[in-house]
């Protein structure tokens, strides 16, 4: 276990690596790149000035080097637009879309489980057809432009919910109102997520369904709830827990844009602003962090694996 | 069983019309593929039956309800909506179906190669994969946007390499599978040299698959076109796309909603017949799924 844990951690800082290889040259080599905010007009000092105070006087390779080495430590540079550091920038953020998601992914993972079972139980009958519709519909629907419509309803006409924001302004500690302010974003975000819950729940449900020992359970007089909670569930879960860590990476970019629709000041919002203002080293920051949390969380899927299923040995 | 009754039952046809024929004989098949049909037609022909520029504005005419001179009303520049939607659809199934053609081929290539030749190429190759697919698809896109610029045709590499990854993935699988099925040997043993059995005998057994993803990414591509060109990072105005139309609409919640309703539709729309169609190919390929 210990080893298998080692070898997973080795590549997933492989992987990382390699994020960061690919995004520091991806923006370094571009002809867009940092070197064009250098303005051409000025004089040959002021703009050595420049490319000294970007760093960018020094090869790229050695830049890397210089980057990796402050990131290893936590130091991810200065933000070109507003002075501070890139790290201090995503700590102020990172609260604010890691209580998005969250809420996104228990609504999408519990009402995805719920509807996936209801679909498997009743196979090609009309409950299995309503919720593969409201399935289609989540993958298909784009999930900004029902942020749009869920603010022109609740928002405007009915005035139930606000439209936008963290909190209203001047009531920074209320917990009720910043609830009221989740809703909206978290349910439209979790409704494009649950697509993918709800199909793997029902494939996962009805597989099981089929097996020997669901038979036997039944057989022996146990109650529907109880074979389907200890029987069919539990062995579902392995495959429904994959699907959560896979929907980590589409649930961040998926938060991006929402997070711009409804004025929500987390990560996403910070991603966008610095791509507007070409603000390169936030660029590079938001990815990394992004990056780390798609690795981290497909380590902890792997773990709980053998936690879920005892027969899964990690070896 | 009764599928498999039905098969061997039908009369023997030609491999192709027979795979199009049974998705089409599928209802909700058929309806997306109409659709699709409808759409494709309007956006490449409608333009020219269209008696409003997409582009001229009219300060006298603004943010205009429908009526029969203006279909679907006008925009806070009194440009004409439906002609935007048209014009837009051109650019928006373009960019998705373009999109798509690129990460098909990455990632075909790609995966292929991985399944195809194991040992280090897999190793490396499948390695660069798991990049692309640790990083969230929206980052990638936006550091290749903020590098290299928002021409439509940077868009659309940009798009398409947002998905290849996950083309490579089940590509190679499948690669794997059969490269040392019995008629990939029989072909090796009569010296048919690499690129010749990735070509000719293993991709067609993968091409059925690859579609259906494919027919998927389609509707993926024209999402995240739009999402992007709606954050103002993607297409840009005055070219419209369905995403750009919506960025604009926003600042108008108030005065006109009914802005933001058309184009949101126009993409649900066909995103959703993509997907349909899609999901229609995987239930013809595989009917347990």
């Amino acid at each position: 276990m210990t080893q298998y844990l080692v070898r997973r951690l080795g590549q997933g800082l492989v992987v990382l690596f390699l994020v960061s290889l690919l995004t520091f040259f991806l923006i370094n080599l571009a002809p867009g790149g940092p070197s064009s905010l250098v303005d051409i007009s000025t004089t040959v000092a002021e703009r050595n000035a420049r490319y000294a105070l970007y760093g960018l006087d020094r090869p790229v390779h050695e830049r890397y080097v210089a980057w990796l080495g402050g990131a290893v430590t936590g130091d991810l540079g200065t933000s070109i637009n507003q002075g501070l550091p890139v790290s201090r920038l995503l700590m102020q953020r990172l609260g604010a879309t890691v209580v998005l998601a969250l809420t996104a992914l228990v609504l999408a993972a519990g009402f995805g489980v719920l509807l996936g079972i209801v679909a498997a139980m009743n196979p090609n009958r009309w409950p299995d057809h309503v919720v593969s519709t409201v399935a289609t519909l989540g993958m298909s629907v784009p999930n900004f432009w029902l942020g749009i419509i869920a603010i022109i309803v609740f928002a405007v006409e009915l005035r139930w919910l606000p439209a936008s924001g963290i909190v209203s302004i001047g009531r920074g500690a209320d917990l009720i109102d910043r609830l009221r302010h989740l809703v909206l974003p978290a349910s439209v975000l979790a409704f494009g997520l649950m697509p993918n819950v709800v199909r793997v729940t029902r494939s996962a449900v009805l597989e099981t369904k089929a097996t020997d020992y669901v038979r036997t359970a039944r057989s022996k007089g146990l109650p529907d709830g109880k074979v389907m909670r200890k029987h069919m569930l539990r062995n579902a879960l392995v495959p429904i827990t994959a699907m959560i860590g896979l929907i980590t990476t589409v649930l961040f970019s998926g938060s991006v844009v929402i997070e711009s629709v409804f004025g929500y000041a987390g990560i996403g919002r910070l991603a966008i602003e610095a791509a507007n203002g070409r603000d390169y080293p936030v660029i590079l920051g938001v990815t990394m962090l992004a990056g780390t949390v798609v690795v981290v969380v497909n380590l902890v899927v792997d773990m709980l694996y053998a936690v879920i299923d005892p027969r899964i040995r990690h070896g | 069983m009764a599928e498999v009754l039905v098969r061997t039952a039908s009369a023997p046809l030609p491999r192709r019309s027979r795979f199009l024929g049974r998705v089409l004989r599928q209802p909700l098949g058929l309806v997306a593929f109409t659709v699709l049909v409808l759409l494709v037609l309007l956006v490449v022909f409608g333009p020219a039956f269209l008696s409003h520029s997409p582009t001229r504005t009219n300060p006298l005419q603004t943010l205009q309800p429908p009526s029969a001179e203006h279909w679907l009303g006008t925009d806070e520049l009194g440009r004409d909506v439906f002609a935007r939607i048209v014009h837009g659809g051109r650019v928006s199934l373009s960019v998705g179906l373009f999109s798509m053609l690129v990460g098909l081929f990455i990632g075909v290539a790609v995966g292929g190669s991985a399944g195809y030749f194991g040992g280090r190429t897999e190793n490396v190759l499948m390695r660069v994969v798991d990049t692309f697919m640790a990083i969230p698809t929206f980052f990638l896109i936006l550091v290749i946007v903020t590098s290299f610029g928002n021409h439509p045709v940077t868009i659309v590499f940009t798009v398409g390499l947002g998905f290849w990854a996950q083309m490579a993935r089940s590509v190679h699988a499948e690669f794997k599978r059969f490269k040392t099925a019995e008629f990939v040997e029989a072909s090796r043993a009569l010296g048919s040299h690499h690129l010749r059995l990735m070509v000719r005998h293993i991709l067609p057994q993968v091409m059925p698959q690859a579609i259906v993803l494919a027919t998927l990414g389609v509707g993926w591509s024209i999402l995240t076109e739009a999402g992007l060109s709606y954050l103002g990072l993607g297409i840009q105005p005055p070219l419209a796309s369905w995403g750009n139309m919506l960025q604009n609409a926003q600042a108008y919640l108030f005065r006109a909603p009914v802005l933001a309703v058309w184009p949101g539709l126009f993409i649900a729309i066909t995103v959703l017949a993509f997907n349909v169609l899609g999901n229609a190919l995987r239930d013809v390929l595989d009917p347990r799924g």
